[in-house]
């Protein structure tokens, strides 16, 4: 089944596309590869799909389901989540509560619902345990270091129950210690049925990971297929090294 | 229509004005990201200081200038090194309103006490009589506060342009990592830039003595106008600020001959607003309002 | 521990409730009513801006609206105080939510420029609509409450502003402990991130503004009943936000009782200036001084101040980070 499909989907800002006619299609259950040289347009891509940015043309859909010009809140809701290249977490909220602002919320019974609901909590903690920093959980998230928080940012993504994870360079910044770790999460939680979309420069991340990879060049995909094609495929080359 | 004529005149040298008084906070913006709420509260120190030369010293209230513009530098620089620059980075949008604000407030205080809260103003033989040109009658006071802000603009625009501490000051609103990269000193270009900012204060509020009556309260209808100037022209943009003072100005004079004052002000606010919901980055070029 | 703090409530409860029976004079009993309107309206100020970190200057709009909606309600269509106030809260707080819509929209600065700019705009419609609201002669309000004479009436509305402060508490408590108070910090932290999450931030924030202008609305009202006579000038005054502002930062913004307790010390505090200075100017430049004084050296608050700084930065060193997570890995 079709999990997340782009078409046509186009940005500029200025007089530069950023974003050019890029048709795409994820399918449910992968863990796909978004690669591409320095401003290929990836992370305007990513700023497309979440809504963090409104497409000049073309259209996203999420299951079926148009999600065009959505706000960010309510791709979010739709089951889309996704990580900030330069990892993003509320510095002076506990480690606990980045966890449990990420618990839905629509109705009003809801909003207005005690914040620290025993079930809630348990679900945070489950997910604190399974990135290894459950030990932090009362302490303020500015004060981890950037590896435990990158892993806040990823367990507080994961709280807000997504089918589809965008990761924006998971590995960026990062020790090579945890990012062998980080890959055997991914791979876990697409086990779990996690469908994952990855922005990474790591390449052998990126192809010892990911079952489909998408290159991008030009804010448009030129080639895409399983790791060991693509990695041969003539224009891929010529993207990254210009000949 | 000669009334329209006349409110056309009108507007364009209050605006010519409103650009001199407004000038000041997009450097200050541009520099530091700052909102200056305390600049309108300078204007009126600055008009007040004319009016104590013109009291005691029975003299023209220019001559105040070669005082006031040094030593609104010095406060300027002052301003910004002792305490702006001491504000947090994190929250120094909000942080930096509630300072100056404070400093208003303190000018504010520091003028009723002296000064007492009842209006002053100056009036000099020469302001009281008009131009007519054309059945539109141009009041000489309106004609110098233009000539003294196309004056005072010109010599800012071309410090911007010209100096290398224009160089500087331009390439740190613009870029601050980048001018420091480069061997800018942009916290003391910073510092100077408000100097600067503060300097057309002195200027701006003795022109402003000259045409108004003012009391003590008076900055506080000044902040909202110039803070639609400033957002209307986009945040940080001197040239923008100038032209959409202008702009503003002509709007206020036309609302004003043809309905009343209370319109004229409120246009004010309704383009500030306008201008935030439909293009909050301004429409002068400038900068992303929403991001500050 | 909790029942320490617990009986310290009660206490504190039991001393505001008993307090003008405790004073000398009935000038103490109006100074202590004053004292608590303020509270109340600081509180109120603190579910935006302690929240979200919104500041707005503008909230004395919503009092000066509130003032003279009540006041217009009893006056002109001759409704009793008891209705007069919640309908001209209510319709305030609905002209909240169409002023927070697009004021909401801009962030920082942008959102502070709009915030002094809505007073401007309300007091300039106030001053100028003169059949209506008389204008810049201001606007006579009979008083509820004929049969009582000026102290007695002081006592009346000294309760009166107590529960409305009970009241803004509760709110600030209640939302603090929810999801929507979560919603609310997210977004002073960070707010794309917050949408990101799935947090609907717009929503939110108007919520907040609207419940904010709501409780500055009620206190404006009863302000209109008490005084008796409203004058746009004094009413709609950015002096009045401004002691919201001061009185939130200086207690401490992240803090239930923060607000109440800037408002114990600036509200006397200008009542002293008032008394010892007399009716000059500059008890403005006190508030401006210590205004600038709060924002450079305590921008966290006494609260923060008194709980001590944060006990360091607990060092979590990267390695046992590491080591815990080889020793979790599956």
């Amino acid at each position: 089944m079709t999990s997340l499909r782009t078409e046509g989907l186009t940005k500029a800002f200025g007089g530069v596309l950023a974003v050019d006619g890029a048709t795409v299609e994820i399918r449910d259950g992968g863990i796909n590869g978004l690669i591409g040289p320095n401003g290929s347009g990836k992370t305007t891509f990513f700023n497309l799909i979440t809504g963090m940015i409104r497409p000049d043309s073309g259209r996203v859909s999420y299951r079926g389901r148009d999600i065009t010009r959505h706000s960010p809140h309510r791709v979010a809701q739709a089951g889309i989540g996704r990580t900030f290249q330069l990892c993003r977490i509320f510095p002076r909220l506990s480690v606990l509560e980045n966890m449990l602002v990420a618990v839905r919320r629509t109705r009003l019974r809801e909003l207005l619902a005690g914040l620290h609901d025993r079930g809630e909590v348990e679900r945070a903690r489950h997910w604190l345990r399974r990135m290894g920093i459950d030990h932090l959980e009362r302490a303020e998230a500015r004060d981890l270091s950037y590896g435990q928080q990158k892993l806040l940012e990823l367990a507080a993504v994961l709280m807000a129950e997504p089918e589809l994870v965008l990761l924006d360079e998971p590995a960026g910044g990062v020790n090579p210690a945890l990012i062998d770790r980080l890959v055997t999460l991914v791979r876990d939680l697409n086990a779990e049925g996690h469908t994952f979309l990855v922005v990474e420069h790591n390449m052998d991340m990126v192809m010892g990971m990911c079952d489909h990879v998408i290159v991008f060049d030009r804010g448009a995909p030129i080639a895409e297929g399983p790791p060991s094609i693509v990695r041969s495929d003539p224009r891929v080359l010529e993207a990254y090294l210009g000949v | 229509m000669s009334l329209l004529l006349q409110g056309l005149a009108l507007g364009v040298l209050t605006g010519g004005l409103y650009a001199l008084l407004a000038s000041g906070l997009s450097l200050y913006f541009g520099v530091m990201r700052v909102v200056m709420v305390a600049h309108p509260a300078f204007l009126f120190l600055a008009a007040y200081l004319a009016y104590t030369m013109h009291t005691a010293f029975a003299a023209d209230p220019f001559l105040t200038l070669p005082v006031t513009v040094p030593v609104f530098f010095a406060l300027g620089v002052a301003v910004q090194r002792l305490l702006l620059a001491r504000l947090a980075p994190d929250n120094l949008a909000m942080m930096s309103v509630l300072l100056t604000f404070g400093i208003a407030l303190t000018i504010e205080g520091l003028l009723g006490t002296v000064y007492t809260g009842s209006y002053k103003s100056i009036s000099m033989d020469y302001a009281t009589r008009s131009l007519t040109v054309g059945g539109v009658h141009l009041p000489y006071d309106k004609i110098i506060a233009f000539l003294v802000a196309a004056i005072t603009l010109a010599a800012l625009f071309a410090v911007l342009i010209r100096s290398r501490f224009g160089q500087a000051l331009r390439a740190t609103i613009q870029h601050r990592e980048a001018a420091r990269l480069v061997g800018i000193h942009t916290e003391r270009v910073a510092g100077y830039g408000f100097g600067v900012g503060l300097a057309t204060a002195a200027v701006g509020g003795t022109v402003l003595a000259l045409i108004t009556p003012f009391l003590p309260a008076s900055h506080w209808a000044w902040i909202g106008k110039l803070m639609a100037i400033i957002v209307v022209g986009g945040l940080g943009s001197v040239a923008g600020a100038a032209l959409a003072a202008v702009v503003l100005g002509v709007v206020e004079g036309l609302v004003l001959v043809t309905i009343d004052a209370t319109w004229a002000t409120m246009m004010f606010y309704v383009f500030l607003f306008l201008t935030l919901l439909v293009r909050p980055q301004g429409f002068f070029g400038g900068r992303l309002a929403h991001r500050f | 521990m909790r029942i320490a703090s617990r009986g310290l409530l009660v206490l504190a409860a039991v001393l505001a409730a008993g307090y003008p029976w405790m004073v000398p004079n009935y000038y103490l009993v109006y100074a202590g009513a004053l004292t608590v309107m303020y509270a109340a309206m600081a509180t109120s100020w603190n579910i935006l801006g302690g929240f979200t970190g919104y500041v707005s200057i503008g909230h004395s709009a919503f009092f000066g609206l509130g003032a003279y909606g009540t006041g217009l309600m009893v006056t002109r269509w001759d409704l009793p105080w008891t209705a007069a106030l919640p309908a001209s809260a209510l319709l305030v707080t609905a002209f909240a939510v169409l002023v927070g819509i697009a004021a909401v929209r801009v962030r920082g600065a942008s959102f502070v420029i709009v915030s002094i700019a809505l007073v401007s705009m309300t007091n300039l419609v106030v001053q100028g609509w003169r059949s209506l609201t008389g204008g810049s002669t201001g606007l006579q309000v009979p008083s509820p409450f004929p049969g009582l004479h000026r102290g007695q009436g002081h006592i009346v509305f000294f309760y009166l502003f107590l529960a409305l402060l009970a009241l803004a508490l509760l709110s600030w408590w209640f939302i603090g402990r929810s999801r929507f108070g979560a919603g609310l910090r997210a977004i002073r932290e960070d707010e794309d991130k917050a949408e990101s999450l799935g947090v609907p931030t717009a929503a939110l924030k108007v919520a907040a503004f609207a419940l904010s202008a709501l409780f500055v609305a009620l206190a404006g009202g009863l302000y209109a009943l008490w005084f008796g006579s409203l004058d746009p000038i004094f009413v709609f005054s950015i002096l009045t936000s401004s002691y919201m502002v001061l009185m939130s930062l200086l207690g401490g913004v992240r803090h239930l009782f923060g607000p109440l307790l800037g408002a114990l010390i600036i509200a006397p505090a200008g009542e002293y200036f008032l008394i010892a200075l007399g009716e000059t100017q500059i008890h403005l430049t006190a508030t401006g001084v210590l205004l600038v004084l709060v924002v450079l050296f305590m921008p966290e608050g006494i609260i923060a101040r008194l709980a001590g700084r944060r006990a360091g930065a607990p060092s979590i060193p990267e390695e046992s980070a590491g080591q815990r997570l080889q020793g979790v890995a599956r």
